[in-house]
């Protein structure tokens, strides 16, 4: 019974729930459908969108500009024919002197759209795509959270840096009051020995005893050690300033262009070969030419982060209009009494170029790290195992070296201290 | 006491004026011998083009400075040159150049095939020269989303559509002359390694 007057209580809300559900399901259907009813095949577009996903996307998106023009609306500014026409061969178009074609090759730094081999359904399903999604307009844009979240992080790191440096600070100005408080307090107790108490000669002779300086500045056991702490000193720098003469450790020269490898072989991670073409093949690691800059750089116009063009880049498209070297100046500078080879090193020895040139992607002005002197060779020379594996070259000297010795085969075992390896 | 001050004084003086010497930023630094750091024959990567530079210790018989080493007959004052016009680099297989124009890249791929077979140790190479050569914008799987590439824009993926079905001889074309907006590559890459390459794009080609 009450079960049933229950329920006739709650029909009316059940009722109301029911239509909604079927009120927010039709509606949701039609906003699903609104191709259907601009006349759009749905089975169209699906093939469309994989075709544009695989071919298009890379270089063209429907509502913002990104290699090429942005797409949204395409078929009502051009005729569907001109469309074709033009994804099939978009050069034979801009050559027949169609004005608009032109007029869009050149907006666009004269650069030339691939052209796709499509079939004309293929055709008619692209152009299907981009109407439906024309419709549809631009996606909304979500807040990126990973983004958040890293900013978060590096927020994170720098308050911790705070806390500790507040931390020291405080500790400081602890201490600091500490000692002016012991300061008073001896002061004061001193004070009150003097007037108050009854010492014997032994405690008074402590409590009033004067510190004299002089006297001990002009004992002979202090004037002994400043000499010998002075000329020590002294004779460090001498030495350290000798052993300085002829070497260019630390040489940071400002480059014709602000090239950061920081940011390139840093936060890009672009290969050092790519650049130094010459590190694989042979004796010097070889300073980029323009091409090479060019590579990357005849579309990426702007430093990170900045919105017009870079000056820094711009004097590389100076160099290629006027046909002029850019003159890099060289950091490591080995005299040509002594033979060095990349190659060798690189791709035989497999040695990182970090070993040497230390943290260079750290760099944002290239910096000699190591002081190239022939004994920060011989050392390395004495201790580096030899990359022997998979080189033929090496089979029997391993093979000769294995008889004779237990340990792995270091250069110095093939002749890497003898001076005619490297004077000559 | 007072020879023993100029001593020290000296000594101070000597050695302030040696730690001087360091090397640091643009001051390169005292030289030991100066006549050793510059190279006397033409050198492409230290050049001087100022002809006083090193009058100081200079006994050269033209009278010029001692660190002048730059040929005057070229332009720029550069040592190397291109090579002469109509001439071409003779290599180790006797390979004439590559000489297909580079608007044919589809006629390259309609008669080029790949000279090199596709071993291990092929596409081992060819992968360790794609990694640096190219992942930068194509990225480690071809995908196109190299660090590079992000900002580059316009990097396909090598599975998908138009660029899955290129046949080997147009990849070889592209790494040599570019195609769109990827420029040419082919002063970074021999032709041999061009080939390798092209091994190891057909493998990420190839993939789902």
């Amino acid at each position: 019974m009450s079960l049933t007057i229950n329920l006739r209580r709650f029909v009316p809300t059940i009722a109301s729930i029911f239509f909604m559900l079927v009120y927010t399901s039709l509606y949701s259907q039609d906003a699903d459908s609104t191709g259907v009813d601009s006349g759009l095949n749905a089975e169209l577009i699906s093939a469309g969108e994989t075709l544009f996903k695989n071919n298009c996307l890379v270089c063209h998106e429907i509502h913002e500009q990104k290699v090429g023009p942005a797409l949204a609306d395409i078929h009502n500014r051009r005729p569907v024919d001109w469309i074709k026409a033009f994804i099939l061969n978009s050069q034979k178009v801009i050559q027949s002197g169609d004005e608009y074609a032109v007029n869009l090759y050149n907006e666009y730094n004269q650069t030339l759209m691939t052209s796709f081999d499509f079939s004309d359904d293929e055709l008619n399903a692209v152009i299907e795509y981009i109407k439906s999604e024309t419709i549809k307009g631009p996606p909304v844009q979500e807040v990126t959270v990973a983004a958040g979240a890293e900013g978060e992080v590096a927020r994170e790191s720098a308050f911790s840096a705070k806390v500790i440096t507040i931390f020291l600070v405080v500790l400081l100005i602890v201490l600091v009051l500490i000692l002016v408080v012991l300061f008073i307090l001896v002061s004061v107790l001193t004070q009150y020995l003097k007037q108050k108490v009854e010492l014997s000669d032994e405690d008074q002779e402590i409590v009033f005893q004067k510190f004299d300086f002089g006297q001990y500045v002009r004992s002979p056991a202090f004037i002994w050690v400043m000499t010998f702490v002075f000329t020590a000193i002294v004779a460090k720098t001498v030495i350290d300033g000798l052993y300085n003469v002829g070497i260019q450790e630390g040489y940071a020269p400002t480059q014709p262009i602000a090239f950061s490898h920081k940011v390139h072989a840093g936060d890009f991670q672009i290969d050092c070969n790519y650049c130094h073409t010459g590190v694989r093949t042979s004796k010097n690691a070889n300073i980029p030419s323009v091409n090479i800059c060019l590579n990357c750089h005849s579309s990426i116009v702007k430093v990170t982060g900045a919105t017009e063009l870079s000056t820094e880049i711009q004097k590389i498209y100076d160099a290629k209009a006027n046909n002029t070297p850019i003159e890099w100046v060289r950091v490591h500078n080995l005299p040509d009494l002594a033979y060095f080879n990349h190659a060798q090193h690189y791709e035989v020895g497999g040695i990182e170029c970090q070993t040497c040139h230390g943290p260079i992607e750290e760099m944002e002005v290239v910096r000699q790290h190591s002081n190239l002197t022939m004994g920060w060779c011989i050392d390395c020379h004495r201790t580096q195992a030899l990359n022997t594996k998979d080189n033929a070259y090496y089979d029997k000297l391993v093979e000769f070296h294995d008889k004779n010795s237990k340990k792995p085969m270091i250069v110095e075992d093939i002749g890497g201290l003898e001076c005619a390896k490297c004077h000559y | 006491m007072n020879n023993g001050n100029i001593y020290h004084i000296l000594l101070i003086a000597l050695g302030i004026s040696l730690w001087s010497c360091k090397a640091k930023n643009d001051f390169q630094g005292l030289e030991f011998a100066p006549n050793m750091y510059h190279s006397v024959p033409y050198e492409g990567l230290s050049q001087i083009t100022d002809e006083n530079e090193g009058n100081w210790l200079s006994n050269r018989e033209d009278g010029l400075g001692e660190f002048y080493n730059s040929n005057p007959n070229n332009p720029h004052y550069m040592n190397m040159r291109e090579p002469v016009a109509n001439t071409v680099k003779r290599n180790e297989h006797g390979y004439l150049p590559y000489r297909i124009h580079k608007d044919s890249a589809e006629y390259a791929g309609r008669v080029l095939t790949n000279p090199i077979d596709s071993t291990a140790e092929v596409i081992a190479e060819g992968k360790t020269l794609y990694s640096i050569y190219c992942t930068s914008c194509h990225g480690e799987t071809g995908q196109g989303d190299g660090l590079v590439g992000k900002v580059f824009l316009g990097v396909p993926a090598y599975n998908l559509g138009r660029v899955k079905e290129l046949p080997e001889g147009q990849i070889f074309h592209t790494i040599t002359h570019g195609r769109g907006r990827m420029m040419s590559h082919g002063s970074l890459v021999s032709v041999d390694e061009r080939w390798k390459i092209t091994r190891y794009v057909q493998i990420l080609q190839n993939q789902n």
